[in-house]
C-alpha cells in the first residue's frame, strides 16, 4: 500500500543486502505474502522469521535428520518440510500451542530429496526420494493414495530401465508435474490422472538439477549438470481425453519433442555451476546463485531485455547455497554456507522533499503555464461555494480492494505487480498477473472450471487467505536465544 | 403551501413525531437538531419514508454511565471482539469494564503515573497502555499481569497503536520521537525522530507499510514502516494544529481532527482535502474522533462544550449531539460490530457513557 508514495522511478531488482540473520540455516524460503521466512537448521528443526519484526517467531522440531526441502502452502498455513530420516512433516502455523506440533506425517522408505506441496490443495503433496522415485500422496479421504510416477506404465510398454528422477514440482497451477531426470529429459505428468503427457529431451544437458517456473506458469529455467540455465517457453498442453476415450484402452500418445530454450546463462569466464535460481515475481528478471566457492555471487539477468546480464551481486565472503526471490517485491532472500540469511532489496533513497507538506520531486524543470483566470480576484463567496460543492462527492471509507483486484481495476500496467493486501489464489483460470508473455496465461475459459482445477480443489485444506490467523506469541523474559 | 394548510390543522401540537421534511417545507435541513435529554428508554422516531428523501439518522440514547475514575479519563478503547472496554486516564491504572452490562471488571495496576492511551492488540488478549512514566506495558488482560515492559521513550508516551497482526506496536512521546517496537520480544525495533513537538496521535495502516503520525508542531506525517523514511508531510494551516490521526478502515484516507475546531478527511495521495466537518468547538485540548461504519457511516467526535457530535460522512451535517457529559469529552470510541459509541470526560465529570442506538442496520 505504500508503493503509491515511493518513487516509481526504481529498479525492479535488488541491489544490496539490507539486513542479514545469523539463523544457522541450510537454506530458507519466503512464504506466499513474503512476510515470513522458513529456514531449515541443520540437524532437523527448521525455523520461521517475522520479516516485519526481523525476529524468529516458531521454532519446528520433528526430524532427526537434516531437513533437505521446505515448501509452504498457498495462504502460508501450512509447512511442509521432508528430510534425510525418511519423513515428510506438514505442520499447521494456525495451531495455537507452542511449541507446534505436526499436522501430518508420511513416511517413506528412502531418503526424501524435496516434497512441495500442490498450489491449491496442501492435501496433495509431490515427494521425490534420493533412489529417483517421485510420488503423488493425496491425503484426503476420498482420494488417499500414493502413486508412483513411472514414465513407462504410462507409455503402456514394458519396463525398460527409466533414468531415476532427479528433481519434481508443480507447475504454478497444480495441473502438471514436471520431473527432470538424470537422463536430461523433462518429463510431464498430469497431476489428476498421473499420467505421462510430455517428454522433452533437452539437449546438451547433464542430469537435470533443478526446475523453477514464472509464476504464470508459462516459463521455465532448468538447471543442469552441464551447469547451463536454460530457460523454455512451454508449450500447451491438450487437455487429457474424457473417461470415455480411455475406456477403450487407447493409452493418450504423449507429446514427444525436444525443446529448445529461448535463453541459456552460465558463466563464461569461470564455468561455475548454480546451485539455486529464482523469477522475479513479474517474470522480467532472473536470480542465478552461483557455486562459487570463494565468495557469495548472484547474477541477475533481464529477461525482458533479451537476458542480458544486468547485475552481478557481491554478498560478501561466506559462499552462496540457496537463494529465493520474494513472492511480490524486489527482495531476495539468500543463504550462505554460515547458516546466515542476507535479505536483499533495492534501496529507496530519502526523499527529504517529504518532510516539507506540499512539495513534490519531479525529474525536469517543468515549465509552468498559467491558466487565463489564475490571477483574478475571485468573490470569496464563490470560492466558498466551489469548496463546498467539491466536498459534496461521496468518499468510500471501508470498502477494502486487494492486492490483486486492484492490479486489475487500477490498470496501472507493469507497474502493478501483485503486491500489497491478500493474496487471492490463482485458482480458475483468470491469471491477475502482470507477465511478459500474456500468451496463455489465461486457463481454460475463463470462468469456466475445469477438470483438473475442480478435482484438486475438493475437499479443501482450510489455508484460505484471512482464514486463520498466526497467533503473536509473546515470549518470556528468560526465552531469549540470542 | 396553500394544498398544505388543511394539513397542518391535524399536526400543529407535535413537532416532534415526523421528521420527514417532504411533508413540511418549513424544516430546513441543516437546522441544527433541538438537544435530546437521554430518556429513560429511546423514544421510537417516525423512519424516513422514501429512499431519495433525508438521509438516515442515528438514534444514539444512553444505555450506562460507568463511574469509577477518580481522576480525568484520557481515552476510552472497544476490544476488537466488541466484549470489552479498556478506560485509562490520569489515575495510573487501566479499568476494563464490560459494554454490555455497564459493570466494572478490574484494574491493571502497575504505572507509576498517569495514562494517556491505550490500545488492543488483535485477538482481545493483550493490551498495551502508554504513561507518562515513559513506560509502555503490554498486559494480559485476562490475568491482570504486566506482560511486557518497553522501555526506550525519553519523555511522557502520549499515544500508541497495534497494528492489525499485533507483532507490531507504534507509540509517540512528548520528545518528537515515535517509536516501532517488536512486541513479541518487547523490544524498540526502530525509532524515527519524527517531529519537533509532542507527537499526539500515531497509527498504523492495514496492512502495517504505513504509519501516520501528527504532532503539535502542526504538521501529519506518513513514513514507511520497513525502513522508517518519511513519505509524506501534510501541512495543516497555521492556525490548525492537528492533534488526532488516524487511516480509514480501507486505509486509503485520512481523519485528522485540529485546534481549530474542524475535522478534516484527507486523501492522503493526492494531498487533498475531501471533507471538512465543523460544528462542534475545539481549540484547546487534544480530542479523538473515529468512524462509524457500523451502521450509517459517520464520524463521531468529542467536544468542548460537553457534547458528543455525530457528523454523517458524505453530506457533513452533524445528524445528532449526545448530551449528558458535564464536562469536555475528550475520548470517543465505537464498538466494533454494534451501533455503540463510549465517550469519556475529564476533571468535573469523571464518567464514561455507553451510548446505544438500537435500530437495525441499513440493509443497503
Amino acid at each position: 500500500m505504500n508503493e503509491s508514495l515511493i518513487n516509481p522511478f526504481t529498479l525492479s531488482h535488488p541491489t544490496a543486502v539490507q539486513t542479514s540473520f545469523f539463523a544457522g540455516a541450510l537454506f530458507a524460503r519466503f512464504d506466499a505474502t513474503g512476510r515470513f521466512i522458513a529456514a531449515a537448521r541443520l540437524n532437523g528443526p527448521a525455523e520461521i522469521w517475522d520479516l516485519e519484526t526481523r525476529a524468529p517467531i516458531r521454532w519446528l522440531d520433528g526430524h532427526v535428520k537434516s531437513i533437505t526441502s521446505i515448501d509452504w502452502s498457498r495462504n502460508s498455513r501450512y509447512l511442509l518440510t521432508s528430510s534425510k530420516d525418511w519423513n515428510v512433516l506438514v505442520w499447521d502455523l494456525a495451531s495455537t500451542c507452542d511449541p507446534p506440533q505436526r499436522h501430518n506425517s508420511i513416511r517413506f522408505d528412502a531418503p526424501v530429496v524435496s516434497s512441495s506441496f500442490h498450489p491449491n490443495n496442501s492435501q496433495i503433496i509431490l515427494v521425490l526420494l534420493a533412489t529417483g522415485e517421485a510420488y503423488v500422496c493425496d491425503l484426503r479421504k476420498q482420494h488417499k493414495s500414493r502413486v508412483e510416477l513411472d514414465e513407462d506404465e504410462s507409455n503402456g510398454q514394458g519396463p525398460c530401465g527409466s533414468s531415476p528422477i532427479t528433481t519434481a514440482r508443480f507447475d504454478p497451477t497444480g495441473k502438471n508435474i514436471f520431473v527432470g531426470t538424470a537422463a536430461g529429459y523433462l518429463l510431464v505428468f498430469n497431476t489428476r490422472t498421473k499420467t505421462m503427457i510430455a517428454r522433452h529431451k533437452i539437449s546438451g544437458a547433464g542430469a537435470m538439477k533443478g526446475l523453477e517456473f514464472t509464476k504464470s506458469g508459462r516459463r521455465l529455467v532448468t538447471n543442469s549438470s552441464d551447469r547451463t540455465l536454460r530457460q523454455f517457453i512451454l508449450p500447451t498442453y491438450s487437455p487429457l481425453p474424457t473417461d470415455a476415450e480411455l475406456q477403450h484402452h487407447t493409452y493418450p500418445p504423449f507429446l514427444d519433442v525436444e525443446l529448445e530454450p529461448t535463453h541459456r546463462f552460465n558463466d563464461p569466464i569461470n564455468k561455475t555451476a548454480w546451485h539455486a535460481m529464482s523469477y522475479s515475481p513479474d517474470g522480467d528478471w532472473l536470480a542465478g546463485g552461483s557455486a562459487d566457492p570463494s565468495g557469495h555471487k548472484i547474477y541477475i539477468w533481464d529477461i525482458s531485455n533479451d537476458g542480458q546480464l544486468a547485475s552481478a551481486l557481491d554478498g560478501g565472503r561466506e559462499p552462496l547455497v540457496y537463494l529465493h526471490w520474494h513472492p511480490a517485491k524486489s527482495s531476495l532472500a539468500s543463504t550462505t554456507n554460515q547458516g546466515s540469511i542476507l535479505i536483499w532489496h533495492h534501496p529507496n533513497p530519502e526523499r527529504w522533499g517529504a518532510f516539507a507538506g506540499g512539495f513534490e520531486e519531479v525529474d525536469e524543470n517543468v515549465q509552468y503555464e498559467e491558466r487565463e483566470d489564475e490571477f483574478d480576484i475571485e468573490d470569496e463567496a464563490v470560492l466558498h461555494e466551489r469548496k463546498m460543492k467539491a466536498e459534496e462527492e461521496e468518499v468510500d471509507i471501508d470498502t477494502v480492494v486487494t492486492g490483486a483486484e486492484a492490479a486489475v481495476l487500477g490498470g496501472k500496467g507493469a507497474q502493478s505487480d501483485n503486491k500489497g493486501g491478500a493474496t487471492t489464489p490463482v485458482g480458475n483460470g483468470i491469471s491477475h498477473f502482470m507477465d511478459t508473455d500474456k500468451l496463455g496465461s489465461v486457463g481454460l475459459g475463463d470462468d469456466l472450471i475445469d477438470v483438473e482445477t475442480a478435482w484438486a480443489e475438493e475437499d479443501p485444506d482450510g489455508d484460505t487467505p484471512g482464514g486463520w490467523k498466526m497467533k503473536v506469541i509473546m515470549e518470556d523474559e528468560a526465552a531469549d536465544y540470542y | 403551501m396553500d394544498p398544505l394548510a388543511g394539513m397542518d390543522d391535524s399536526s400543529t401540537d407535535d413537532e416532534t413525531t415526523s421528521q420527514t421534511t417532504e411533508d413540511d417545507p418549513q424544516v430546513p435541513e441543516n437546522q441544527p437538531p433541538q438537544p435530546q435529554a437521554p430518556p429513560p428508554g429511546p423514544v421510537p422516531q417516525a423512519p424516513p419514508t422514501a429512499a431519495i428523501g433525508p438521509r438516515e439518522r442515528p438514534h444514539y440514547s444512553l444505555r450506562h454511565t460507568l463511574r469509577g475514575h477518580t481522576q480525568s479519563i484520557s481515552a476510552v478503547k472497544f476490544s476488537p471482539d466488541g466484549k470489552l472496554l479498556a478506560s485509562c486516564g490520569a489515575e495510573t491504572v487501566v479499568k476494563i469494564w464490560s459494554p454490555e452490562t455497564g459493570e466494572f471488571l478490574r484494574n491493571l495496576i502497575g504505572h507509576t503515573q498517569g495514562l494517556s492511551d491505550i490500545s488492543w492488540s488483535s485477538d482481545s488478549v493483550y493490551l498495551a497502555s502508554a504513561s507518562d512514566d515513559t513506560t509502555i506495558r503490554i498486559w494480559n488482560v485476562e490475568t491482570g499481569l504486566t506482560h511486557k515492559l518497553l522501555k526506550g521513550h525519553t519523555k511522557w508516551v502520549f499515544c500508541l497503536n497495534y497494528n492489525t497482526a499485533s507483532n507490531l506496536l507504534v507509540s509517540g512521546g512528548c520528545d518528537g520521537d515515535v517509536r516501532i517496537w517488536n512486541t513479541a520480544r518487547g523490544k524498540c525495533m526502530k525509532t524515527l525522530h519524527a517531529h519537533m513537538d509532542y507527537v499526539t496521535a500515531v497509527h498504523f495502516n492495514r496492512d502495517a507499510t504505513l504509519i501516520v503520525s501528527c504532532a503539535l508542531d502542526g504538521l501529519i506525517r506518513i513514513w514507511n514502516t520497513s525502513d522508517g523514511q518519511c513519505l509524506k508531510t501534510l501541512a495543516e494551516g497555521h492556525d490548525a494544529i492537528c492533534q488526532h490521526v488516524q487511516f480509514s478502515p480501507n486505509s486509503k484516507y485520512i481523519l485528522s481532527t485540529a485546534h481549530d475546531s474542524t475535522i478534516r478527511l484527507w486523501d492522503y495521495q493526492t494531498t487533498r482535502c475531501l471533507k471538512i466537518y465543523k460544528g462542534h468547538v475545539n481549540a484547546k485540548y487534544c480530542i479523538s474522533a473515529c468512524f462509524s461504519v457500523t451502521g450509517g457511516k459517520w464520524i463521531v467526535a468529542g467536544s468542548e462544550d460537553h457534547k458528543t457530535y455525530i457528523w454523517d460522512l458524505q453530506t457533513r451535517e452533524i445528524v445528532q449531539v449526545l448530551e449528558g457529559h458535564t464536562d469536555i469529552v475528550v475520548a470517543v470510541a465505537t464498538h466494533p460490530t454494534q451501533n455503540m459509541i463510549a465517550t469519556g470526560s475529564i476533571d468535573s465529570d469523571l464518567a464514561i457513557r455507553i451510548w446505544v442506538d438500537p435500530r437495525p442496520r441499513p440493509s443497503a
